[in-house]
């Protein structure tokens, strides 16, 4: 997997009902999320490292339906406040 | 394009928006703008959904040199330094210097302001007594003090704002001559408040996002100016709009809308599901052309519901349709405000131009609709429906004045 060790992994979770297709999510991420053909977002890789881009995916998701969790231990790190 | 509901067959009183009839749903279709260009009319939800959201359309290739007629008479969505005008990367750049204001956390921030706003209002009316107008008492204030607040215009004359709206919003109501110096006057407004919270920042929206669009780049003076202005007219004409016509159903003499003001008032829940049937059933305005927002132009070919729509081609996107269908909402015969939405209305549209105020607007119309339920349950209109006085010429409609007693 990643030689970058297991508490950076992280998992990154789109809730489809509630995604509305703005696609800012992949603007931020682009690396790891993208607007699929149905017009909802949905994680490309089921891990990633990408820290910074991901947590700002889910702050500034217009909707709150994207949720970034440390993959090992399930705890959410994004959105947090 | 789609007929005019809004008169009774004589031509007599204006329907209240609750009784509209929207078009039925069906494949795209081939009609035509006022400005006779062909449109495609798509009315499904998912075919709504994806005219809203597939790469393929967009806003900005409206505003093409080869683009065709759109629009009759200028108005402010016809901008192209506006934040729905642009798209992809440079649509981003803007949009994120104030999105981080507008997500649901940020927005339920604002709650025990927004409620102290409404106590204020609502102390106001009750002191002044019944009967009063509603529209002046509470609908139209919340909203305007609400986005006053976020942009620190306090101390501006609120009735310019109104001004503004109107001119920016019209459609019969004014000439080209008075819309477009209006806009003139309006954006100069912008600009200097941009010039001086420059100078001088504060904690404002304004200011953060002046403080935003330094440290990223690649924003305009026009864009930052247009934004600003945009941010005064959503925040308060819509929002305005949507409580005022929720009225004149919640307080008219339906028994159901007597027992749905009755819950409204009990909890906050009920609230909040009452404000999303209310935005998904009751529409902005009269007809379908009348919302210029909802276009979009193909860039490429692109297929929506069976149908093969060319490039080049203009795309309406008809939200108001898409919310009545049958096939998503089964009509139950009536307005069922309690109703759970299983699929989200497509009233603050899909897609990169996804409603940026659509929590803040929720938040108000909960908060007001439940806190004036509770403190007046009583509450009903005193003057019959066919008496309302409409605001008129614009692209939404709603009551100007609504007489209410206690």
């Amino acid at each position: 997997m990643s030689a970058a060790g297991p508490d950076l992994e992280l998992v990154v979770r789109v809730d489809q009902t509630r995604c509305v297709g703005t696609g800012h999510c992949a603007a931020s991420a682009p690396d790891d999320l993208a607007l699929g053909p149905n017009g909802r977002a949905y994680p490309t890789h089921p891990t990633s490292t990408a820290r910074d881009q991901l947590s700002e995916a889910a702050d500034l998701c217009p909707v709150e339906a994207i949720t970034v969790h440390l993959a090992r231990t399930g705890e959410q790190i994004a959105p947090l406040d | 394009m789609s007929a005019d509901q809004s008169q009774t067959p004589a031509g007599g009183p204006l329907i209240p928006l609750h009784c509209l009839q929207q078009a039925e749903p069906g494949p795209p279709r081939l009609a035509v703008l006022p400005t006779g260009t062909p449109v495609w009319l798509v009315t499904r939800h998912a075919d709504v959904r994806q005219a809203l959201t597939d790469p393929r359309l967009n806003r900005a290739s409206l505003y093409a040199p080869d683009a065709p007629a759109v629009s009759l008479i200028p108005n402010i969505l016809d901008d192209p330094d506006s934040l729905l005008n642009v798209d992809g990367a440079e649509h981003q750049r803007v949009r994120r210097t104030v999105q981080r204001a507008f997500t649901p956390r940020a927005i339920a921030r604002w709650r025990p302001w927004v409620e102290s706003v409404v106590d204020g209002l609502l102390d106001e009316l009750v002191e002044s007594g019944s009967p009063a107008d509603v529209i002046a008492g509470f609908s139209r204030p919340l909203p305007v003090a609400v986005i006053s607040r976020l942009l620190g215009l306090d101390g501006l004359d609120l009735r310019r704002l109104g001004h503004w709206s109107d001119h920016a919003l019209s459609t019969t109501a004014y000439t080209v001559e008075e819309i477009v110096t209006a806009m003139r006057e309006f954006g100069e407004f912008g600009y200097q408040l941009v010039l001086e919270r420059r100078k001088n920042p504060g904690d404002d929206l304004v200011s953060s996002l002046l403080a935003a669009a330094d440290e990223t780049g690649g924003v305009s003076e026009a864009q930052l100016t247009s934004l600003v202005c945009g941010l005064v007219v959503a925040g308060h004409e819509t929002t305005m709009t949507t409580l005022g016509n929720a009225l004149v159903y919640l307080l008219g003499d339906d028994p159901a809308a007597r027992t749905a003001w009755d819950r409204v008032g009990r909890d906050e829940e009920s609230a909040a599901q009452a404000t999303e049937q209310v935005l998904r059933s009751i529409p902005l305005g009269d007809a379908t052309d009348a919302l210029p927002g909802m276009l979009r132009r193909a860039v490429a070919e692109v297929e929506i519901g069976g149908v093969t729509i060319p490039a080049g081609s203009v795309v309406a996107a008809d939200t108001g349709a898409a919310n009545h269908d049958p096939e998503i909402y089964p009509d139950l015969g009536g307005i069922d405000l309690f109703a759970p939405l299983d699929t989200p209305s497509l009233t603050f549209g899909a897609g990169p131009h996804h409603c940026l105020g659509a929590w803040l607007a929720r938040m108000e119309l909960e908060s007001g609709l439940h806190h004036l339920a509770r403190r007046l349950p009583a509450l009903r209109l005193a003057e019959p429906v066919g008496a309302i006085e409409w605001r008129t010429g614009l692209m939404t409609r709603s009551p100007l004045t609504l007489r209410v007693a206690w």
